[in-house]
């Protein structure tokens, strides 16, 4: 038995890491300034006094809010529990305190409009009472997740209010309800591609084992037989510290035969070629395994569920531990910061507060954005609160996030096609920009502007300064607009002609009743005419009669 | 700052692309002038002032801002571009009316840069050629074979008035040390040619050879400058490379037939605007095709009918007909030649 252990492990190890055959078309490599934060360790923001939890980042809610305003609450508890099925997620108080008010109030949405949010006031003494329970309590659940069943997990994963970390904020179990029993492979999207952000690095170099079992649970969730992990060459402390980890899971994993119904799934770490955007769902699949997700199509197509190692640490501690998703790691940079880092914040902490706390010189910041400098969000507000998708703040005091686009019209495009060559997708980003602007919304759709993921590749590379990708989201905007103004006037449509029709119906059977009756005026009248008292016809209705009684008897 | 992604961008920018092109050309500006001294230099000077004049002219009409459209460089590359095909002395007027024809006609009624269908500075080119076809065939030879060398003044003289204080006109500088005039080798080739002569009779005269080693190294010059730009990644190889191997791949097939009849893929390779067109007017990226396989085809044809028409045409050079020729042909070319799209099931969209 022995022998055979170490034979396995022998070829495992040199089996974990491996550098990918496979390429992905365009890219680019835009200046990194990962240094300015992975150099530090992990570190834990100091807390604020008030937090706004937004309750969805979209419009309609479905579930029901557990809190009222004036309740004292604490460290964890279910704020707002979503119905299963609902695109919403669970929503959990990041610390003890008291529901101030539930409002609707500017969280940051990309919109600017405000949402439902709850606003809490942090109690600073910690009330070690219920924190003392809660662990015991959490002690006293704490069992083998391997034991766990598939759906048990799933749901446990929708009650933690899990979502999708590395930015999208998709709810987690939808994700994985959606590829049960048709995942081989679980794909952990550890390329954190756009520049700045090191969240997912430096969590990856001191959390990499918890990231490890959280991968293992999602597997065991969907019943995938392969764990993939997907990370990009400039991050070699990440990958040095994940290897580790994994012979050490297969070590003791080879010593320990309790788990006789638990077979370990295949775990490799693939490397790629530092290339910004590797990060996207279907540019990792491809790179990591040279398939394409087909258009229109999940990953699940392909039996593959892609997950950022963000989220796969939530799980681990949702399953393990029982914690509820109530803070995340966030990387806070910019030469804007004095110690830029990453740091464990709570949700709902406002972005003042971190410009306090940090110290963060306030009046030379020209630029804050939210996520990377690629697909960020300009933040509008300081008083707007990070939020569960929030992996990045950036406060730069200018230079490096270029600007040029300050005049009102940028440049002529010279059709150089530099950014056809930098385009993820193979895409024509100039004939769609020629498209976009002459609003020629069919052409668009043939130029297949919908399989765009707006990387903004094509707006770095371009020489005039096109705002490329906001010319994009305007045609992509613009023809949803349309697409529901035609269906609803097609509706209207539909409408006005069941109406006329309706009207023509009716109107031809009160046409029909009038005659009907005319014509039985009509002949009442010429009754009246030949039989004045009516004496003839009541004979004749009497014979009658008789007459159909005697037909009926024979 | 934006409130739109992406925040940052690199540094390229299309005057700097413009001004990179412009400052490519510079290895090929010096041997000329060396071979054919002032009249080259003389030429561009007047043919950048010309584009920019006309440019700042016709923005002064369209009411639109002046300084933004010369600071993009484009005008001045068009410029320095037709300068460069001139014939050394050629009157002044003459580069004024191709340069400004380019500029308005070509280039602004149809919308400025980047709507212009044709290539600017080949359609004043073309202009020029086809209305005055002895002007522009009569090329000096080179400085080594030639009779007499003009001075700085002189040339001024004959560009502007035709004739300089000693009476020298623009023959008297053509004329060989032996009394005879002699165009471009690839003129007069095609002179040869047609007088019944045999490649190998050509190539032996010893002033064919002299004049052609001037073009030789001006080409070699002009392949330096775009091998800068290739390096920069300001042109991409596409367009270059399918055009030259698709001209030694024709040159060839001619060559092999009969080697006496045709000139050799080297000489078309080394005489003429061969590198200048592949490098400097094949590229120009408005008006070329703009798919990564589009613009292998575009080069693959310009370099096929570069071939045909100096083999088979009236005029002795064929860059600025045959990327005229392709120009028409590039919205089929980016029509049928879209990539993939990532995921499409279908291999390659034709209804676009």
């Amino acid at each position: 038995m022995s022998d055979l252990a170490n034979e396995t492990q022998i070829i495992k190890t040199s089996d974990i890491v491996k550098h990918t055959k496979y390429k992905m078309p365009g890219g680019i490599h835009p200046e990194e300034y990962k240094t300015l934060s992975n150099q530090s360790p992990i570190r834990i923001l100091s807390k604020a006094n008030q937090l706004t939890i937004a309750l969805s980042n979209s419009s309609h809610l479905n579930g029901e809010l557990q809190v009222k305003i004036g309740e004292v609450i604490c460290k964890g508890q279910t704020l707002f529990a979503s119905s299963e099925e609902s695109m919403t997620n669970n929503t959990h108080s990041p610390c003890n305190g008291k529901v101030l008010s539930i409002d609707k109030l500017n969280t940051g949405h990309p919109s600017g409009l405000p949402l439902a949010a709850i606003r809490i006031e942090q109690a600073i003494k910690q009330n070690s009472d219920t924190e003392k329970q809660r662990s015991h309590q959490n002690n006293q659940q704490n069992e083998s997740w391997v034991n766990i069943s598939p759906q048990d997990i799933i749901n446990r994963i929708h009650r933690a209010g899990i979502v999708g970390l590395g930015g999208a904020a998709f709810p987690t179990h939808i994700k994985l309800k959606t590829s049960l029993g048709k995942v081989g492979t679980l794909i952990v999207n550890a390329m954190e591609c756009e520049p700045y952000i090191t969240c997912d690095d430096k969590l990856l170099q001191e959390k990499s084992s918890e990231i490890l079992q959280g991968a293992l649970i999602t597997a065991k969730a969907v019943g995938a037989i392969k764990i993939l992990f997907g990370i990009e060459d400039n991050k070699p402390e990440a990958i040095n510290c994940l290897k580790k980890s994994i012979s050490n899971l297969i070590d003791s994993n080879l010593n320990n035969h309790d788990n006789k119904n638990y077979t370990l799934p295949k775990i490799e770490i693939v490397i790629a070629k530092t290339k910004y955007p590797s990060g996207g769902e279907k540019q990792l699949i491809q790179l990591l395994t040279g398939l394409e997700v087909p258009q229109g199509k999940y990953p699940a197509e392909l039996g593959m569920l892609v997950q950022n190692v963000a989220t796969l640490y939530a799980i681990n501690q949702a399953i393990n531990h029982n914690e509820n998703l109530t803070q995340r790691l966030v990387t806070i940079t910019g030469d804007s910061v004095p110690q830029p880092g990453n740091y464990w914040i709570q949700f709902g902490t406002p972005i003042f507060h971190i410009i306090e706390s940090l110290k963060i010189d306030c009046h030379n910041i020209s630029h804050a954005v939210f996520g990377g400098p690629l697909m960020g969000n300009a933040i509008s507000d300081f008083n707007v609160p990070t939020q569960k998708s929030t992996n990045c703040i950036i406060f730069d005091s200018n230079k490096k996030l270029i600007n040029n686009n300050r005049e009102a019209s940028h440049s002529a495009c010279i059709r150089c096609g530099e950014c056809e060559f930098v385009c993820p997708v193979s895409l024509l980003p100039q004939q769609l920009f020629w498209f976009s602007q002459s609003e020629q919304w069919e052409q668009l759709e043939k130029q297949d502007l919908f399989d765009c993921i707006e990387c903004g590749a094509c707006t770095y590379v371009c020489p005039s300064k096109i705002p490329l990708v906001g010319y994009y989201r305007y045609a992509k905007s613009e023809i949803k607009y349309l697409n529901t103004k035609h269906k609803k006037s097609e509706l209207a449509k539909k409408r006005f002609e069941n109406r006329e029709n309706r009207l023509a119906r009716i109107k031809a059977e009160r046409e029909e009743k009038r005659k009907k009756t005319a014509e039985a005026r009509k002949l009442a009248a010429q009754n009246k005419e030949q039989d004045p008292d009516g004496k003839k016809s009541a004979i004749q209705a009497a014979l009658d009669r008789v007459k159909n009684k005697k037909e009926e008897q024979s | 700052m934006n409130l739109s992604s992406p925040f940052i961008y690199n540094d390229k920018t299309t005057s700097r692309v413009m001004l990179l092109v412009c400052s490519a050309l510079i290895p090929g500006i010096l041997v000329s002038f060396y071979f054919f001294g002032w009249g080259t230099l003389i030429n561009l000077v007047l043919c950048s002032i010309y584009a920019v004049s006309a440019e700042a002219f016709i923005m002064w009409l369209r009411k639109k801002p002046i300084m933004k459209a010369l600071s993009d460089n484009s005008a001045l590359l068009t410029g320095l571009l037709i300068g460069l095909s001139l014939p050394p002395m050629l009157p002044w007027w003459m580069s004024f009316v191709g340069v400004w024809f380019a500029i308005i006609i070509a280039k602004q009624l149809y919308g400025g840069l980047g709507f212009n269908p044709f290539n600017p500075a080949m359609v004043g080119y073309v202009l020029l050629l086809i209305s005055f076809p002895v002007e522009m065939t009569s090329w000096l030879p080179s400085h080594e074979i030639a009779q007499q060398h003009s001075s700085f003044l002189e040339t001024l003289q004959i560009t502007f008035v035709g004739v300089t204080n000693d009476g020298n006109n623009l023959m008297s500088y053509r004329m060989l040390a032996d009394g005879f005039t002699m165009a471009t080798p690839l003129d007069e080739s095609k002179t040869a040619f047609s007088r019944g002569l045999m490649t190998s009779e050509i190539v032996e005269n010893s002033h064919f050879f002299s004049n052609a080693n001037s073009w030789f190294w001006i080409n070699i010059s002009f392949l330096i400058g775009g091998l800068f730009l290739l390096a920069n990644r300001v042109t991409h190889w596409q367009i270059p490379t399918a055009m030259l191997l698709s001209m030694t791949m024709t040159a060839s097939v001619f060559y092999l037939y009969d080697d006496q009849l045709f000139l050799s893929p080297w000489l078309h390779l080394t005489m003429g605007a061969t590198m200048l067109g592949a490098f400097f007017i094949a590229t120009d990226p408005v008006t070329a095709a703009t798919t990564p396989k589009g613009r292998i085809f575009y080069g693959v044809l310009i370099g096929f009918f570069i071939i045909i028409i100096r083999t088979f045409g009236g005029y002795p050079d064929a860059v600025a007909f045959s990327v005229l020729l392709l120009n028409i042909a590039v919205p089929t070319i980016d029509h049928y030649t879209k990539p993939k799209v990532y995921g499409s099931q279908k291999e390659a969209n034709l209804n676009g």
